[in-house]
Parts: structure tokens; sequence; C-alpha cells
């Protein structure tokens, strides 16, 4: 026998037919012997049944037929407004976590490199590069940085690298669309495939053209990418993969890279020029 | 499509399958967010609204949970946030039912109610009585009940998407009843068939 507090405890399950059927025989013997416990499930069930009566109001067949167009409407607002509205550091957020974890050691690394060799040519620098020019502000010593169209370049390509990496990396097997972001890549596309002919323009020294040629190359993927379809382009992204590939775009980003870190000519200043009308070749190049 | 190949497809961002998917939960979603917020104007918004989230947030779903606990979750949740919003500018819900008969909007579904005049007044007295019943219960006891009752979730099942215990569902479930039960077997309740304890 069960006590009427066990019983309780399976009446939910009885009522709705959930109660395994060995206890379904303890049960209903309890209600045999136990006229309160019978009342009770008497009771609830009435309830039940009464609450089988419930009928809702049906908003009818054109509710149900229009649904669908009402839901899409909504939906190509949504991502319009998205692809709008999504703050740059948002959408840089979700490129970067899109990456996998290799990408973030190769960037630290490459940082890392970048960093020892603007010490070291600070530290080995000839004495009169050593200090800003006296009565140079910080402030004006960065924005000449900043201005410098080899640097403007060299960080449009990080971007776009970026963006590619996660778009390289992403594989329809294992991970999801909605991962990828693809409105927020679209969008950072287009921003960046705007900027594309200023800075190729602005790169004006003949020994420049491989850092030119690079950008050209980045703005046609880039306008690719601006032009897939938002919702589920796979086959537009794929085809982005293999223009990547087959262009060699991480391998020439890589070598424009090498050139600028080793000073080379389309290397960025790694400081705002000391007034001479040309930059001054790296005097430590082979110590670094 | 099966739900394996319909959740791959969701996965993929396939716009069909999204469509497909809609189709399929479009009228659960409705009714439960209906009985949940209790008019057709916010149960239409929120319904929406849980598929565009259904829409936004598909990465979020694990592959070995099952689709409908996870939808009838995103659909609990919007309900939820729909009801807590709204207290700020509180409206009856059941009332609203009321209204809208007592002003002549017949819904189709009402409309399937007996010809006979006196049975169909008689209908719509246990219709509100019902409505007015279920509007006495706390939202996490109704959203127990609906599931259980009127979408047929086994017990489990609510438990897994309501991330309760079964030992609380069972409890909420309980006390659901029992509340109904008191509020149907008021004196004067149409169509009643229980009786007071």
């Amino acid at each position: 026998m069960i006590s009427c507090r066990k019983s309780k405890d399976m009446m939910i399950e009885a009522l709705y037919g959930e109660l395994p059927p060995a206890e379904k025989e303890t049960f209903y013997a309890h209600l045999q012997s136990c006229p309160d416990c019978a009342s009770e499930y008497s009771v609830l069930g009435a309830t039940l049944r009464v609450m089988d009566e419930r009928r809702l109001p049906d908003p009818g067949p054109e509710f149900w037929a229009n649904y669908w167009d009402r839901l899409a409407a909504k939906m190509g607002k949504e991502d319009a407004a998205e692809s709008g509205r999504v703050p740059i550091l948002a959408r840089l957020r979700r490129s970067f976590a899109a990456l996998p974890r290799w990408s973030y050691q190769a960037a630290a690394g490459a940082v890392l490199v970048v960093l020892g060799i603007l010490i070291g040519r600070s530290v080995f620098a000839p004495s009169g590069e050593k200090s800003p020019r006296p009565g140079a502000s910080a402030p004006s010593a960065l924005a000449a940085v900043s201005n410098d169209p080899a640097v403007r370049a060299q960080r449009y390509i990080e971007r776009s690298q970026v963006l590619l990496l996660g778009l390289v990396n992403y594989d329809p097997k294992t991970q999801d669309l909605y991962g990828l972001d693809l409105a927020g890549k679209k969008a950072v596309s287009r921003e960046l495939a705007g900027q594309a002919a200023d800075i190729r323009s602005s790169l004006k020294d003949p020994r420049q053209k491989r850092l030119r040629d690079l950008v050209s190359e980045l703005e046609l993927i880039l306008m690719q990418i601006a032009n897939l379809d938002a919702g589920n382009d796979l086959d537009g992204v794929e085809l982005v993969k293999q223009g990547v590939e087959q262009k060699g775009i991480f391998l020439k980003i890589d070598l424009t890279r090498m050139a600028s870190a080793a000073g080379g000519d389309e290397a960025p200043p790694a400081r705002p020029k000391p007034g001479g009308s040309s930059r001054p070749k790296n005097p430590n190049q082979d110590k670094v | 499509m099966d739900e394996t190949q319909l959740i791959d497809g969701l996965a993929r961002g396939d716009r069909e399958a999204f469509r497909e998917f809609v189709e399929l939960y479009k009228k659960k979603v409705y009714f439960l967010a209906l009985d949940m917020v209790g008019n057709a104007v916010d149960a239409d918004d929120v319904s929406q609204e849980v598929f565009l989230k259904v829409h936004r947030s598909f990465g979020t779903f694990k592959k070995d949970a099952k689709l409908s606990s996870w939808v009838y979750r995103v659909a609990y949740n919007a309900c939820i946030d729909h009801i807590r919003k709204r207290e700020i500018t509180p409206a009856p819900a059941g009332d609203e039912v009321l209204e809208s008969r007592a002003n002549g909007e017949v819904s189709p579904a009402w409309s399937t109610a007996p010809a006979d005049p006196g049975r169909a007044v008689e209908t719509a007295q246990l219709q509100a009585r019902i409505a007015r019943a279920l509007d006495r219960v706390s939202p996490q006891e109704k959203a127990v009940f609906l599931l259980r009752h009127y979408d047929e979730l086994r017990l489990k099942e609510i438990a897994d998407t309501l991330h309760l215990s079964i030992g609380s569902v069972k409890s909420y479930l309980f006390r659901a009843i029992r509340k109904l039960q008191k509020e149907l077997g008021s004196p004067g309740a149409a169509g009643m068939e229980v009786s007071r304890d």
C-alpha cells in the first residue's frame, strides 16, 4: 500500500497516462481504499475534461496564409538594419570570434616581430633619428603616421586579412552560418572597398607598386563579398574562398608585411620623417 | 524533410528549411502565445518575434536537443518577456476575449459553436470562464499546464523545455489544475461538471 502523500505525487502522471504500468496498479489500489484520494482524483480529472472544451479564436485562413510573408518582411528589415547599424567594434568582435585559435597566435607573433623591429630601430638608429624632432609634439607625430599612405594601406590590408580569415576558415560542415555573420562581413567589406580607391591613389611612389596591386586585388574580393546574398550564399562564400586561394592573397599579404617590417621599399616609416624629402633607409636592417 | 534534415537546413541558414520550420510551428507557437499573453494582436507579435529569435540565434541550438523543446523554450521566454513588459501598463488578458465577443467579433473558432442560440451562449460563457480561470494561474504554472494539456508534451519534455526538475513540473501542474478547479467550480459555472471540495 502507498500513502496518500505518495498517491498525490502519482496523481498528475496518472491523470495524463504517464504512470508506469507497475505503479498504476498500486495507485488504483490505493484509490479503491481511500475515498479522499479517489474524490480528489475524480475532481481533477473532471477539471481537465472541462479544460478540453477550451476553444481558442482562430485568426482565420488569411492570417495563416500571410504569416510567412509578414515574417519574411520583418526578417528583411532586420537584415537591412543589422548591416547598417552594427558598430565596427561589434563587427570586428564577431569576425575575431570566428577565427581559430592559431590565427590569434600568428597575429600575436607578428605583433611581437613588428614591436621588436620598432624597438630595434629606435635603439640602434643614428643619433639624429633617435628622438623626435625638437618641437614635434606626440599628437602631430601620430597624425603624421596615420596620414602616411603606406601606413593606411597596411591598416587596410590588416583589416581585410582579418575579414578574409573569418571567411576562409568557415567550414559549413562544422559551423553554422550564423557564426559566420555574413551580414556583418558584407558591411565591413563594403566599407573597406569604399576606401580602396583613395588608398590606391595615395600610393604614388613607384616602389609601392606591390602594395598598390595588393590593395586592388583586395578591393575586388571585398566587392565580391559585399555583393553576396545576405541569407545563405554558401556558393558565393565558396567562390570567394577559391579566389583568395588561387590568387595567393595571404602569401602576398605576408610578403608585403615582411617587406614592410624589413624596411624595404614599401615599408611605412617607423616614425615621422625627420624633415628630409625621402625616408632614410633603415641603417640597422641587417641587424634585425 | 525529417527533423534531422530540418535542423541541418536551419544550421546552414537555408531559407526553405526555415520556411518549412515556420509552417510546422507557427500554429503551436501562436496559440501558446495567445493563451499566455491573452490577446490576438500581442500573440501575433510575440509569435513572430519567436521566429525572428530562432532565425537570429539558431547557432545556440544544441544538435542533440529536441527541436520542439527548444522552440517552446524560446516561445515561453518571449511570452514571459512580453508579460513582464506589459506589467508596466497592465491590461487584463481574459477580458479581451469577452470584449471581442461582446462587440460581435466572432472568430472562425467561435463560429463553430452550435447554431442553437441558447447553446451558443452557454458555450461562450464556458469559454469566458475557462479564459478567466487560466488568467488566475501564474505564468509558470500556466505554461506547464498548456504545454502538457494542449501541446501534449510529456512531463520530461516540459522539464527539459523549461529547465525544471520533473518534480517541479508535477508540482506546477498540480497547483495549476487545483487553481483551475477552484475557479471553474464557482457557483453558476456554465457546463460545470466538477464540484468544489
